[in-house]
Order: structure tokens, then sequence, then C-alpha cells
């Protein structure tokens, strides 16, 4: 460590006040604080912070709690691809395969967002923000293997600059970032990132009954179409045996984005973000019984195949676990009062199943739930604070 | 079952903002304030609810081809239509004038927060839309009154939310050249995609 030491002590006086690089001040701070714990003490009136958690340690803890997944996810990709081309592999092929496809993206997406965050913070002379080291691995993770690397690139382009710095850097946006990546290349190149995409065959041929559908577009397809086979034998009745079987599904072994498959990873996830006091849990619980009650709900007025399907299947399905943990939890944009997560949670669960239900447009609905109960949040919280204030005026006497 | 379709419809899939940008205007210049953005969406609601359904009388007995004739058989060949705008125009004016008159006793506090956006609302282009709107898809009145309610709850929602978010905005470091009205197109717009989750939705 000491020669980090002294590599950051001998640029010091370069990047200090009147020095030759003053203007690169911020980017020597955000180099220097991924080593070491700012050297910043607080003074000695006014708050104290004692605590070296700061932004920059929360962040990483986030990260730290995706690994399961991304890692989950990497074997995944390779897995998928064997299944469907038919061929015998070892786990170690499995895995070369799957980070082939995931870490390029990885690289793209940290270094175009590191970039911009740079660019934008020596013009504006804020410090660097830590906030994209989550999103910097949370854009891989909601994208298929398959992404053109260049639509990464954009996407992320366009996620910083519109999605966070116009509104002033980290903590200020009113959007998941990430999201706001995903929703960007939905909505402007959709063929790349909808239909059967989803696993990474390359140049290899798929196995003659191999379907590239996933259990929610299976599932959509039942819509309107009365005297449909009911969804879980449609499941269960799938390309290759067993593949989505619950639990089978709860593990995560079927073709979707790289990241979101694993419900029981996002859970280990969960369990880190909880245990630290990194993520709320209550928005995480509140977003799963809000797709339960919703599918419920429908199982009593059952139109159609969807709606009889299970309640618990909307768990397992989609990236609803995955959106639950690492992206309603995000403290900027999520609701900043506690009974607000309740409602925020509730109504990101309710919406997903809603969206996945009745709109045939879309069959994934945590993405555009999440966003919509973004652009919300802000008003829960008004009424929120507004309620408290009127019943604690209640109880004052003059 | 078939006016609560449409309101539901009006409200969130067809919502008068996001996807068809009528009543822009007053939209990005009195949401800096929830409570205000509160008064201007009742207003809204109320014009609309009201203004939709005699839109629709007026059109069914007076302006349509035909629609004379209970006057006695020599109007039956008198076709009025061209007169929709203007007519539409003069009651959505009278309507909101009364709305004005109403706030200002009720309430002075909200009269002078709307200012001049209170008999703005006249020509607010949402609320003549939906008139438009209204003939065009053939509605019966109790569908069009569901319309135009519906109609305003979307606007208020939209309206609502969009204050809600620039009242939070107030703490941030806006970059110099987006701060005011720049940085509320650009929640707009992201705003449009996030209520892009309704378009599409079959009822």
């Amino acid at each position: 460590m000491k020669f980090l030491q002294d590599f950051f002590d001998k640029l010091k006086p370069f990047v200090e006040k009147g020095g030759k690089y003053e203007k690169y001040h911020t980017l020597y701070e955000g180099h220097r604080t991924i080593v070491f714990a700012p050297d910043l003490t607080t003074g000695k009136k006014g708050s104290q912070v004692k605590d070296a958690v700061d932004l920059k340690r929360m962040m990483f803890t986030v990260i730290i709690a995706m690994i399961p997944c991304l890692l989950f996810g990497m074997w995944n990709v390779g897995h998928q691809h064997f299944l469907a081309t038919g061929v015998e592999a070892e786990l170690i092929d499995k895995i070369l395969i799957g980070a082939l496809k995931v870490v390029p993206i990885i690289i793209v997406s940290y270094a175009v967002g590191l970039g911009v965050e740079f660019v934008f913070c020596v013009i504006r002379q804020h410090p660097v923000s830590e906030g994209f080291l989550v999103t910097g691995l949370l854009i891989p993770l909601v994208m298929p293997a398959t992404i053109p690397l260049w639509q990464v690139a954009l996407a992320t382009v366009f996620a910083v600059v519109i999605g966070k710095e116009a509104f002033g850097g980290t903590g200020m946006n009113i959007l998941n970032v990430a999201l706001v990546a995903r929703a960007f290349l939905y909505f402007a190149y959709p063929t790349a990132i909808s239909g059967e995409v989803w696993t990474y065959l390359g140049d290899a041929a798929p196995v003659a009954a191999y379907s590239g559908a996933t259990p929610l577009a299976i599932a959509a397809s039942t819509v309107g179409n009365p005297g449909a086979t009911p969804v879980v034998d449609l499941l269960n009745d799938s390309w290759s045996a067993g593949i989505y079987d619950f639990w089978n599904m709860f593990l995560g072994i079927m073709p979707g984005s790289i990241g979101e498959t694993s419900t029981l990873m996002c859970l280990i996830g969960a369990a880190i973000l909880v245990l630290t006091g990194v993520g709320s849990w209550k928005i995480i619980v509140a977003v799963f019984a809000g797709a339960y009650s919703m599918g419920l709900i429908f199982n009593l007025v059952g139109l159609n195949e969807f709606m009889l399907m299970p309640a618990q299947y909307h768990w397992v399905i989609g990236g609803l676990a995955f959106g639950a943990v690492f992206m309603a939890t995000d403290p900027v944009t999520a609701s900043q009062t506690e009974t607000g997560k309740w409602i925020y949670g509730f109504l990101i669960g309710l919406l997903t199943v809603l969206i996945r239900v009745f709109n045939p447009a879309y069959p994934e609905g945590i993405m555009l739930a999440i966003l919509l109960m973004n652009v919300f949040a802000p008003l829960i919280d008004y009424y929120v604070v507004q309620a408290n204030k009127k019943r604690r005026l209640q109880r004052a006497t003059v | 079952m078939e006016a609560l379709n449409i309101f539901i419809k009006s409200a969130f899939i067809d919502n008068m903002i996001f996807a068809y940008f009528l009543g822009m205007c007053s939209f990005l210049a009195v949401s800096k304030k929830v409570s205000t953005a509160i008064g201007l969406g009742a207003a809204v609601i109320f014009v609309l609810g009201i203004t939709v359904p005699i839109n629709w009388v007026m059109q069914t007995f007076i302006l349509n081809e035909g629609a004379l004739s209970w006057l006695g058989a020599s109007f039956e060949t008198i076709d009025l239509s061209f007169l929709t705008f203007i007519m539409f125009i003069a009651i959505i004016a009278a309507i909101v004038q009364l709305v004005e008159m109403i706030i200002e006793k009720a309430s002075p506090a909200l009269y002078g927060s709307l200012g001049i956006f209170l008999p703005l609302i006249a020509v607010n282009c949402a609320i003549l839309g939906a008139s438009l709107f209204m003939i065009q898809r053939d509605y019966t009145i109790v569908e069009a009154t569901a319309y135009g309610l519906g109609s305003g709850v979307g606007w208020m929602l939209a309206i609502v939310a969009l204050a809600a978010v620039r009242e939070k905005l107030k703490y941030s470091h806006v970059p110099d050249g987006l701060k005011g009205l720049g940085l509320t197109m650009l929640i707009t717009g992201l705003m449009g995609i996030a209520f892009k989750s309704f378009i599409g939705i079959a009822i």
C-alpha cells in the first residue's frame, strides 16, 4: 500500500488549489477514495461524522450483493447456450462462454458511463459520483446476453446524461438510471431486446425442438385465446424437459436477461442489502406482497388462462425479484418516508402483474412499473408528510 | 360498464398529456407547487366534466346535419357543423368564467396563485381536444361525460405528479442552462416513458 500512498501524495500538489491541474481535483479525489478513506475530518463544532461508511462504501456493498446474480448469470448464459445447441459441456466451458458474452458488456457499460461521468465532473466541478459504480453493473445485468455492444454504449450515455447529470448528478435523479437505459433501448431498438433474444446461440444451430420463448411469453400467449391449455401445463410441457418447472425457475436456470433469472440469487443479494442496512426490506417485501395479491385477485377474476396462473409463479418468472431487490430499493428514486415505502413497493408489485397480464405490448411489467412508481414516489411522500402533519397538529394543544 | 372502461382508458391509457401532448402550456407553467397543481387540476376536471356533455348536447341537437329536425320538417337539411369550433369555444369560455367566479369567491388564495392560468383554461387545448375527440368517437351522452371526467383526472394526475417531482428538485444542483422549463421538458419526456406502461393495454 506504501507505493499507492506515495503515488497519490506525489500527485497531490498538482491538483490542489493553485496547482497546475487544479481543474482535475475532483478526478483525483474520486480515484484516491477508492483505495483510501477520505482524509477529511469533521470540524470541532457542528455535526460529527465518525463512520467511514460513505456513499462509496455503500455502493460497494450493493455491488457485492449483486455478485451472486452476476456469477450465476454468466454460468446461466453458457448453460443456456449449450442446452439450446444440444452440446454436452463441462462447468468451466459454460462459465467461459458466459464470461465471453457478459464481460464485454460490463466493460463497455463501465468505460462509457465513467467516461461521461468524469467529463461532467471536470466541467461542473462536482465530486466524482460513486453512483455509477452500481448503475454500471446494473445495466449489463438487465440486458440480454446477445445485445450489441454499441447499443449498450448508447443507452448508457443516454441514461447518464439525460437520466442523471441533467438533474445535477448522483442523488438527484428522479428515475432509476439503469432502468432509463433499458427503457431507452426497449423503445428505440425493440428488436434487440424483445422477442426471442434471450439465449445466446452464436453460430451453432439450435436443437430441433428449441424455442427461445421465455415463461412470460408463453404465459402471455394464452391471453385472448379461449380454450388455451393452463399456463402451468404449457410451462411444464416446454421444449426442454423441466426447464420451466417452478423450482427450476426459482433457481433461475432458464433464458432471460443476464442477471435477472435467478430468484434465489436475488434473495441472497436481498439478504446482504438488508443485513447491512443499505436496502429497505419494506420495499422488497411490499413488492412481493403486491405481486402476490394482484395474482390472487386475478385468480378470482379468472377471465383467461394467464389470470388463472398460480400467483406464486409471478415471483419466479421474469425479472420481478431482481427489480424488487436492486431497482425498487434504489434510495434516490424510491419513496423516502417509511409509510411511503410500503405504498410504493406494493404498487410496484401490483402494477407489474397488471401490465404482464393486461398489456400485450410488454410481456415484462417490472421495468415500466418501477419507472412509473419512480414518477409518483415524490407525490406519495408529499401525502405521507401532509397526513403526518395533520395528525400531529390535531394532537397539539394551544 | 362501457362508460367505466372509457373513464379508465381516458385517464391512464389515452392520457391527455402523455398520449396526445394536449394542455402542455399550463402543465409546464403551473406545476411548481403541489397545492396549486391540485387546484388547477380540480378546475380542469370540473370544466371538462361540464363542457363535454354540454357540447355533446349542442352537437347532437343543433350542429349536426339534420340535428335541427326537432324544430320542424323544414329544418332537416340544415347542416351547422361548420360552427362546431366557435360554438365549443364559446361554451368552454362561458364555463371557465363561471369556474373563475366560483374560485374567487370560495378560495381567494387559490385564485391568487393560479393567476392568469385560470382564465387561460378557456384556451387549454386539452379541453377543446376532449370535446372534439368525443365527436369523432361517436360517444353517447353518458360515455361523453365519463370521457370528460376521465380526461380531467388523467390530466390532474400528470400535473400533480410533475409538481411533486419539481418540489423535490428544488434542492438539486441543476446545470444553469437547464434550470426551470428546460429540465421540466426533460422530466415530462421521462414521465412519458414511464407512462408508456399503460399505452397498449386493451380493455
